[in-house]
C-alpha cells in the first residue's frame, strides 16, 4: 500500500510541475490564478496521501488549511487585482490577446 | 526512492518559482507566483516532517502575506493616481 | 491485500486520472473560460475520489468527518472562485474563444 501512496503522490507532484508552466506563461492574471488553484487542490490531495502513508493526523489538518486558503486567495485576488487594473494601466497581455482575436 | 524523486521535483519547482517571483516585471504576476511559492514551501515543510511549521507557512507565508502584498499594490496604485491628478491640476493652475 | 486496500487503490488511481485530465486541460485548452471549466470540475472530482479512497483506510469517525469537510470546502471554494474568475476575466475584456471556421 505504501508504494501506491508514494506513486500517487509523485504523480500529483508531476501535475504541479506541469501547472508551473501555466503560472509562468500566463497569458493573463486569471490563468495564473487558476494554476495556483490547481496547486491548492493538488497539494490537498498530496497531503491526504501523506497522512495515509505516515499515519500522521496533523497532515489532514494541513489539508483542511490548504482547502480553505484556496478560496480566500481567489476572492482576495479578484477583488484587489480588479482594482489594480481598473485604475490606470491596462493589462498589456490581455489587451494583446483581445486584439489578436479581433 | 520514489520519495526522493518527489523531493527533487519539489526542489526544482521551488527554485523556479522563487526565481520568477523575484524577476517578473509585472508586480501582480510576481505576487501570484509568490503565493504559489508559499504553498510549495508548505509542502516542503511537510516533507521535512514538520506539519506545525507547514501550517504557519501556509496560513501566514502564503495567505496573509499574499493578501498584504495585494492590498499594498492597490494602495500604491491609488497613491500614483492621486499624484498624477495633483500634477495635472498644477499644470492648469 | 484485503478488499479495503483494493478499493483504496482503485479509487486513488481513478482520482489521479481526473487530476491528469485537469492538468492537461489547463495546459492545452485555448482560453480562460475553457480552462476554468476543465480545472474546477475535474480536479474536484479527483480530490473527492482520493478522499473517498482514504476513507477506506480510516476507522475513526472524526477523521472521516474531516475528510468529508475537506472535500466539501474545496467544492464550495472552487465553485465560488470559478464564478469570480470568470466574471473578472469578462470585465477585463477577455473574449470567449470561438472555433476558427
Amino acid at each position: 500500500m505504501m508504494l501506491i501512496y508514494q506513486l500517487a503522490a509523485l504523480f500529483l507532484m508531476l501535475n504541479i510541475v506541469a501547472g508551473m508552466a501555466r503560472v509562468l506563461r500566463g497569458p493573463t492574471t486569471a490563468d495564473r490564478l487558476l494554476a495556483v488553484q490547481l496547486f491548492g487542490t493538488t497539494g490537498t490531495a498530496i497531503l491526504i496521501l501523506f497522512s495515509l502513508q505516515t499515519g500522521n493526523k496533523a497532515f489532514q489538518d494541513l489539508a483542511l488549511i490548504f482547502a480553505l486558503l484556496a478560496g480566500i486567495l481567489g476572492v482576495t485576488f479578484t477583488r484587489y487585482g480588479q482594482a489594480w487594473y481598473k485604475q490606470g494601466a491596462t493589462d498589456p497581455e490581455s489587451t494583446k490577446v483581445a486584439a489578436k482575436e479581433k | 526512492m520514489i520519495l526522493l524523486g518527489l523531493d527533487l521535483l519539489l526542489v526544482i519547482v521551488l527554485l523556479i518559482s522563487a526565481w520568477f517571483a523575484l524577476t517578473t516585471a509585472d508586480l501582480l504576476h510576481g505576487v501570484v507566483i509568490f503565493i504559489a511559492f508559499g504553498l510549495l514551501v508548505a509542502l516542503a515543510w511537510v516533507r521535512l516532517q514538520a506539519p506545525d511549521v507547514a501550517m504557519a507557512e501556509a496560513a501566514v507565508g502564503s495567505g496573509l502575506t499574499g493578501a498584504l502584498l495585494l492590498s499594498s499594490l492597490s494602495a500604491m496604485r491609488r497613491a500614483q493616481a492621486r499624484a498624477e491628478a495633483s500634477k495635472k491640476e498644477g499644470d492648469v493652475g | 491485500m484485503n478488499w479495503n486496500d483494493i478499493a483504496t487503490t482503485l479509487l486513488i488511481i481513478a482520482g489521479s486520472f481526473f487530476f491528469l485530465a485537469g492538468t492537461v486541460g489547463l495546459l492545452r485548452l485555448p482560453d480562460v473560460f475553457t480552462r476554468l471549466h476543465a480545472l474546477t470540475k475535474a480536479d474536484n472530482l479527483g480530490l473527492g475520489l482520493i478522499a473517498l479512497g482514504a476513507a477506506f483506510q480510516i476507522d475513526n469517525l472524526m477523521q472521516l468527518v474531516k475528510l468529508g469537510l475537506i472535500w466539501g470546502l474545496v467544492m464550495f471554494a472552487s465553485a465560488t472562485i470559478a464564478h469570480l474568475i470568470g466574471r473578472s476575466a469578462l470585465e477585463q475584456g477577455q473574449q470567449p474563444w470561438e472555433k476558427a471556421s
